[in-house]
C-alpha cells in the first residue's frame, strides 16, 4: 500500500461515519462496563502473571511445541506443524479433498484469516462457511473483519438486512432477534450436514495437549462437536506451559475484551473424543488435527525486542482504547489491526503494509495501560519505524532536517529565528491561520500559534527571581516553550521565584529529540540526547524541570534506554533521569509555601491529562490540586482522559486524523462548561488552542504554570501565547 | 498472582455464600437458579419445569444423577417424551435437553462438565433450552478452583465444558441478543442431598 493509498483509505474511513460512531460509542461503554469487570480484581497482577508466562512459553516455544504434539497425540490428535501459511491452507485441502469434503464449518479463527484459508478453498473449489454470526456476515458481504473481537462492528443492522436478503433471496426485515433467528436456522443447516469442522484456539497447553477456546454463540461447540473431522488451527504463541496457567489468561481476556467475567462457553478439549456423523455413526474418535502454525512467530520469539508482542492474548483491548482505531477501524491494520495488528502484520503477513500502517499510530500511549499481556506497544511501533527508516531510509528533506538541521543547535535555532520573520505576513493577532505551501496541511482546521519574536532563550536575564533563594532549578525548555510559548516559561520563573527557587537555564540545551525519534532516526535522538545530557552536567541544581511532559518522559525515561548499552553515557543519562520532574510534581511537592501568596482565581476549569504526562509520568492528581488551591473550580469532562490528537508531526502527516482526534476532544472541552481549559503540555496548548480558536470559541488555555503565576500577588499579564 | 492460598479450595468455606454468590452471578447472565433439598423433590420439580416449559419432546444425557433422579419417569410424568435415535437424532429433535454437571463456579455463575460423551455434548448444544443439574455440594468459590481441582485429577477428560448462562451474541450493532447457537434457555437445579450418586 503507498502512502497517498493508506491517506485515501484514512480519509474514506473518516467519511464513513456509521464506522465512527460505531467504534466510538463502543470505546465510551467499554472502558467503564471494562473496569467493572475487574471490580474485586488484581489488573496489574494478572497481567504481569499473564506476561511471566507467556514470555517462559515464548522463550521455550519449540521445547513446548513438542510437549505438545507428544500429548496430544498420545490422546489421539494428529499433529501438523505448519511452517507457513501455504504449509498449513494445503494441508488442511488435501486433507479434505482425500475425504471427498466439500462443505466445513468454521468457527471465529485469526489464524485461519491470517493464512487467508478461505479464499484459499473456495479456489480449490471448497466451501468453508463461517458460523459466528458477525463473521458469517462479514463473510457473505465480501469483506474482511475490522476488530478482532467484533468483526462486524461496523456495519448497521440495516445493512446486516440487505446482506441477509441477498444470501436466502428474500426480504429481510432489519429487526436484530429475527436476523440472529435467521442465522441460526440457517447455520443449523450447515452444521449439521457438515463432515469437517475448522476452528481456532485461545491457549494450548503443552503439559496436557489440551486446546483452550472462548466463545459466546455457542459455535465453536458445534463445529467441534458435529463433524467427525476436526482441525484446530493453532499459533505457536498460543502455547503455555501447565495447565494451571489457563487461569489468569481466562480471567483477563474475556475482561478486557468485552467486559464479561467469563466467556458463555469455555471448551478444553484434549485429544479426540467420541463423535456421531451426518450419517448417524457413532465414532470412538473423531478425527482430530491439530495445526501448530508458525508462520513468523519463531522469527518474532529469537528478536529479542519484539518477544514481547507473543505476550498477546488477543483480547483487543488496545484497539478498544486507541483513538485512531476508533476513527478508522480496519483501515489502521491489515488482518489483525490496531497497534498490536501493526506489529502481528510486520511479522505474519505483510511486511510492506506494515511499514505504512505503522505511521498511524499516534503515540498517545493508550493501549500500554490496558494491554493484558504488558506489552509496550508505543515501543514496539517505534522499535518498527526505526527498523524501516535503518532499512529503507528516509526522504532526503526529512534526512537533512533531522540529521543536518536539528542536532545542529545553533543552525536549528537560526531557522526558528528566520521563520518568525518570515511568517509575519501570515500573522493576525498571534496566530497562524494560514500557511504557505508545504505547511498547509497543519492548518487545517486549526490555527497555530506563531513563533515567537524573541525566543525565551533571550528572555533568561530578564527572569523573575526569588528574594532570598533557597535552592536552584535547572530549566529544560523544550522547543516548544521556547520558541512558540516563551510565556510559560516565564511563568515557571515566577512560580518558582515565588517558592524560593532560582531557575537556571543551561545554554547548550536544544530539542530532546522525541522528533526524531518518532520518526525512527535513533542516531539523531542520541546525538541530541547526548547534548542535552553534556548542558546540564555543568549547571550545578538539584532539580531539572521542564514544562513539558514529552520534553520530561525523554529525559527521564528515554534517555537512559537509549544509551543503556554505552559504558559512559548509561551513566551519564541515569544521572540526569534522577533529576528530571515535570512542572506540577514539583510545585506539588512545595505547595504549602505557595498557598499563601494566592490570589483565588474564581474560573471554571477543566483539565486535560495529557498522554505522557497521565501514562508515562503518572501524573493526575498533582495539577488537579494545585488547581483548586489556586482556587479554580474544576470541572472534569467527560470522557476523560482523550488525547488531543496533537502527536508531534503525526498532525502534519495525517491532518484529518488529527483534527478527528481533536473535534473528540474539543466537544468534551465544550461539554465541561469550562471557562479556561488548563493542561500541562505546550504540544496539547498548542492542538487544543488551535482547535477553539478555530471554531471562534472564546475559551482560553493555559499551562498549569502560567494560571499559577498569573494568581500569584503581584501578577504580571498572563502570557497565553498570544501576545508574545 | 503467585498460588494465592487463600483462592484454592477450602472445604469448609460456606456453601451458602458460594451458593448466594452462584445465583446473584448467574441470573445476571439469565440463567434460571433453583434449589432444592433431595432427589426426590428434585424430580417433583423437573416434573414442574416440563410442564411449564411446554415440552413435548426432552433429550437427556445418561449419568449416575440422572439415573438416580429417574428422569425417564419424571419427563413421562410431565407428559412429555424421551426422545429416541442415535444422539443427533436424540438431540436434535428435543425442545429441552437435560444434562448433570460435575461442578459449579460462584465466582462467576458457571456449570462445569466433563462433556467427553457425546451426549452430554449434544444435550447441551442442540435444544432450545437446556436444564442442569448439580450437586450443591459440588460449587467451588473461583474459577482458579476449579481449574486447580481439575489438574489436581491427573487426567483431564476430553472435552470439558464450562457454561455460563444461556447462548448470547452482541454482533449485530452491539445488541445484545440471546440463543443464536446454543440454547436460548438455560435453567439450574442444585441438589442439597444425594445429589452425588455414583460418586
Ligand atoms: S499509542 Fe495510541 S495511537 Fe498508538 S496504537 Fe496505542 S492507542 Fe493507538
Ligand atoms: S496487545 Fe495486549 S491489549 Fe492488544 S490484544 Fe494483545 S493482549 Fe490484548
Amino acid at each position: 500500500m503507498s502512502k497517498a493509498a493508506l491517506r485515501q483509505a484514512t480519509r474514506e474511513a473518516l467519511a464513513n461515519t456509521s464506522v465512527c460512531s460505531a467504534l466510538g460509542k463502543f470505546a465510551d461503554n467499554y472502558v467503564i462496563a471494562r473496569e467493572q469487570a475487574y471490580r474485586h480484581k488484581d489488573f496489574e497482577g494478572l497481567r504481569r502473571e499473564v506476561a511471566r508466562i507467556k514470555r517462559e512459553a515464548a522463550e521455550r516455544m519449540e521445547e513446548l511445541a513438542i510437549q505438545f504434539s507428544r500429548e496430544a497425540t498420545r490422546r489421539g490428535a494428529t499433529v501438523f506443524r505448519a511452517a507457513t501459511a501455504q504449509d498449513a491452507r494445503e494441508y488442511i485441502a488435501r486433507l479434505a479433498k482425500s475425504k471427498d469434503i466439500k462443505t466445513i464449518v468454521k468457527s471465529k479463527s485469526m489464524a485461519s484469516e491470517e493464512i487467508h484459508l478461505n479464499e484459499y478453498l473456495k479456489e480449490q473449489g471448497l466451501e468453508a462457511v463461517e458460523t459466528d454470526l458477525g463473521e458469517w456476515i462479514i463473510q457473505l458481504a465480501c469483506q474482511r473483519p475490522s476488530h478482532m473481537v467484533m468483526p462486524a462492528i461496523h456495519m448497521s443492522r440495516n445493512e446486516v438486512a440487505e446482506i441477509f436478503s441477498r444470501e436466502i433471496k428474500e426480504p429481510v426485515e432489519p429487526d436484530i432477534s429475527s436476523m440472529v433467528k435467521l442465522a441460526r436456522r440457517e447455520l443449523r443447516k450447515k452444521f449439521l450436514s457438515s463432515w469437517m469442522g475448522i476452528s481456532g484456539a485461545n491457549i494450548a497447553v503443552a503439559e496436557t495437549g489440551t486446546i483452550v477456546m472462548v466463545t459466546n454463540e455457542g459455535n465453536g461447540r458445534l463445529t467441534t462437536t458435529l463433524p467427525p473431522v476436526h482441525v484446530i488451527i493453532v499459533g505457536l504463541e498460543k502455547l503455555v506451559p501447565r495447565f494451571t496457567d489457563i487461569v489468569p489468561i481466562l480471567e483477563v481476556l474475556p475482561r478486557s475484551a468485552t467486559a464479561q467475567h467469563i466467556t458463555t462457553y469455555v471448551t478444553m478439549i484434549t485429544g479426540a473424543v467420541p463423535a456421531v456423523d451426518p450419517n448417524g455413526n457413532y465414532h470412538e474418535q473423531k478425527e482430530l488435527h491439530i495445526i501448530l502454525l508458525d508462520n513468523g512467530r519463531t522469527r518474532m520469539a529469537g528478536d529479542p525486542v519484539f518477544r514481547e508482542a507473543l505476550q498477546c492474548v488477543r483480547c483487543a483491548a488496545c484497539l478498544n482504547v486507541c483513538p485512531i482505531y476508533q476513527l478508522v477501524g480496519g483501515v489502521f491494520g491489515d488482518v489483525y489491526t490496531g497497534g498490536i495488528g501493526t506489529v502481528l502484520t510486520a511479522f505474519f503477513t505483510d511486511p510492506q503494509k506494515a511499514q505504512q500502517v505503522q505511521n498511524l499510530c499516534l503515540g498517545c500511549e493508550r493501549c500500554r495501560d490496558y494491554c493484558s499481556g504488558n506489552i509496550d506497544l508505543p515501543g514496539l511501533i517505534g522499535e518498527l519505524r526505526r527498523r524501516t527508516v535503518e532499512k529503507e531510509g528516509m526522504s532526503y528533506v526529512q534526512r537533512v532536517i533531522f540529521e543536518k538541521v536539528l542536532v545542529n543547535r545553533r543552525v536549528f535555532h537560526k531557522l526558528l529565528k528566520a521563520a518568525s520573520r518570515l511568517q509575519k505576513p501570515f500573522t493576525r493577532e498571534g496566530k497562524i491561520r494560514h500557511l504557505p505551501l508545504f505547511l498547509a496541511g497543519l492548518t487545517e482546521g486549526r490555527s497555530l500559534p506563531a513563533i515567537a519574536e524573541i525566543p525565551f532563550r533571550e528572555r533568561v536575564d530578564k527572569l523573575p527571581r526569588p528574594g532570598r533563594v533557597v535552592d536552584r532549578v535547572a530549566f529544560f525548555s523544550g522547543c516548544l516553550v521556547d520558541f512558540v510559548y516563551p510565556g510559560i516559561g516565564e511563568s515557571v520563573a515566577k512560580v518558582l521565584a515565588s517558592l524560593g527557587f532560582e531557575m537556571l537555564c543551561p545554554e547548550g540545551q536544544t530539542c530532546c529529540g522525541y522528533p526524531a525519534r518518532q520518526v525512527g532516526l535513533t542516531n539523531s535522538f542520541t546525538e541530541l540526547a547526548r547534548q542535552n545530557i553534556a548542558a546540564f552536567e555543568n549547571i550545578n541544581a538539584r532539580y531539572v524541570l521542564t514544562a513539558c511532559p514529552t520534553c520530561a518522559e525523554a529525559l527521564k525515561f528515554l534517555y537512559p534506554q537509549l544509551l543503556a548499552d554505552d559504558p559512559v553515557w548509561s551513566k551519564r543519562a541515569r544521572w540526569l533521569a534522577e533529576k528530571v520532574t515535570d512542572f506540577s510534581s514539583f510545585v506539588f511537592a512545595h505547595r504549602e509555601k505557595l498557598v499563601p501568596f494566592m490570589i483565588p482565581l474564581k474560573q471554571k476549569v477543566t483539565y486535560h491529562d495529557s498522554c505522557h504526562l497521565k501514562r508515562r509520568l503518572r501524573v493526575t492528581g498533582e495539577p488537579r490540586q494545585l488547581l483548586i488551591d489556586a482556587g479554580a473550580e474544576l470541572v472534569e469532562m467527560t470522557p476523560a482522559a482523550l488525547c488531543c490528537g496533537f502527536g508531534g508531526s503525526y498532525s502534519i502527516k495525517f491532518p484529518e486524523l488529527s483534527r478527528s482526534v481533536l473535534d473528540r476532544k474539543l466537544q468534551a472541552v465544550l461539554g465541561s462548561g469550562a471557562e479556561v481549559v488548563a493542561l500541562d503540555c505546550p504540544g496539547c496548548q498548542m492542538q487544543i488552542s488551535g482547535g477553539l480558536d478555530h471554531e471562534r470559541r472564546p475559551i482560553r488555555v493555559m499551562h498549569t504554570a502560567e494560571i499559577l503565576a498569573s494568581c500569584i500577588a503581584g501578577t504580571v499579564q498572563v502570557q497565553d501565547g498570544k501576545n508574545n | 498472582m503467585a498460588l494465592n492460598k487463600e483462592l484454592l479450595p477450602d472445604r469448609n468455606r460456606n456453601l451458602e455464600q458460594l451458593y448466594e454468590e452462584f445465583v446473584t452471578r448467574a441470573r445476571a447472565l439469565g440463567t434460571e437458579v433453583y434449589r432444592v433439598s433431595d432427589l426426590a423433590k428434585a424430580r417433583e420439580l423437573v416434573v414442574k419445569l416440563v410442564r411449564e416449559m411446554g415440552a413435548r419432546k426432552v433429550a437427556l444425557a445418561e449419568s449416575p444423577l440422572v439415573t438416580a433422579l429417574d428422569l425417564a419417569a419424571a419427563v413421562a410424568g410431565a407428559g412429555a417424551e424421551v426422545t429416541g435415535g442415535n444422539p443427533r437424532e436424540r438431540a436434535g429433535a428435543a425442545d429441552l435437553g437435560i444434562s448433570s454437571f460435575e461442578m459449579a463456579i460462584a465466582e462467576t455463575g458457571t456449570l462445569v462438565q466433563d462433556a467427553t460423551e457425546i451426549d452430554q455434548r449434544l444435550v447441551s448444544m442442540l435444544p432450545p433450552a437446556h436444564l442442569a443439574v448439580v450437586s450443591t455440594r459440588r460449587l467451588v468459590g473461583t474459577l482458579m478452583e476449579a481449574i486447580y481441582s481439575l489438574a489436581a485429577r491427573g487426567q483431564i477428560p476430553g472435552y470439558l465444558a464450562f457454561i455460563s448462562g444461556p447462548s448470547r451474541t452482541a454482533d449485530i450493532e452491539r445488541v445484545l441478543t440471546i440463543g443464536v447457537h446454543g440454547p436460548g434457555r438455560v435453567v439450574v437445579i442444585f441438589i442439597d442431598e444425594g445429589g452425588c450418586a455414583g460418586e
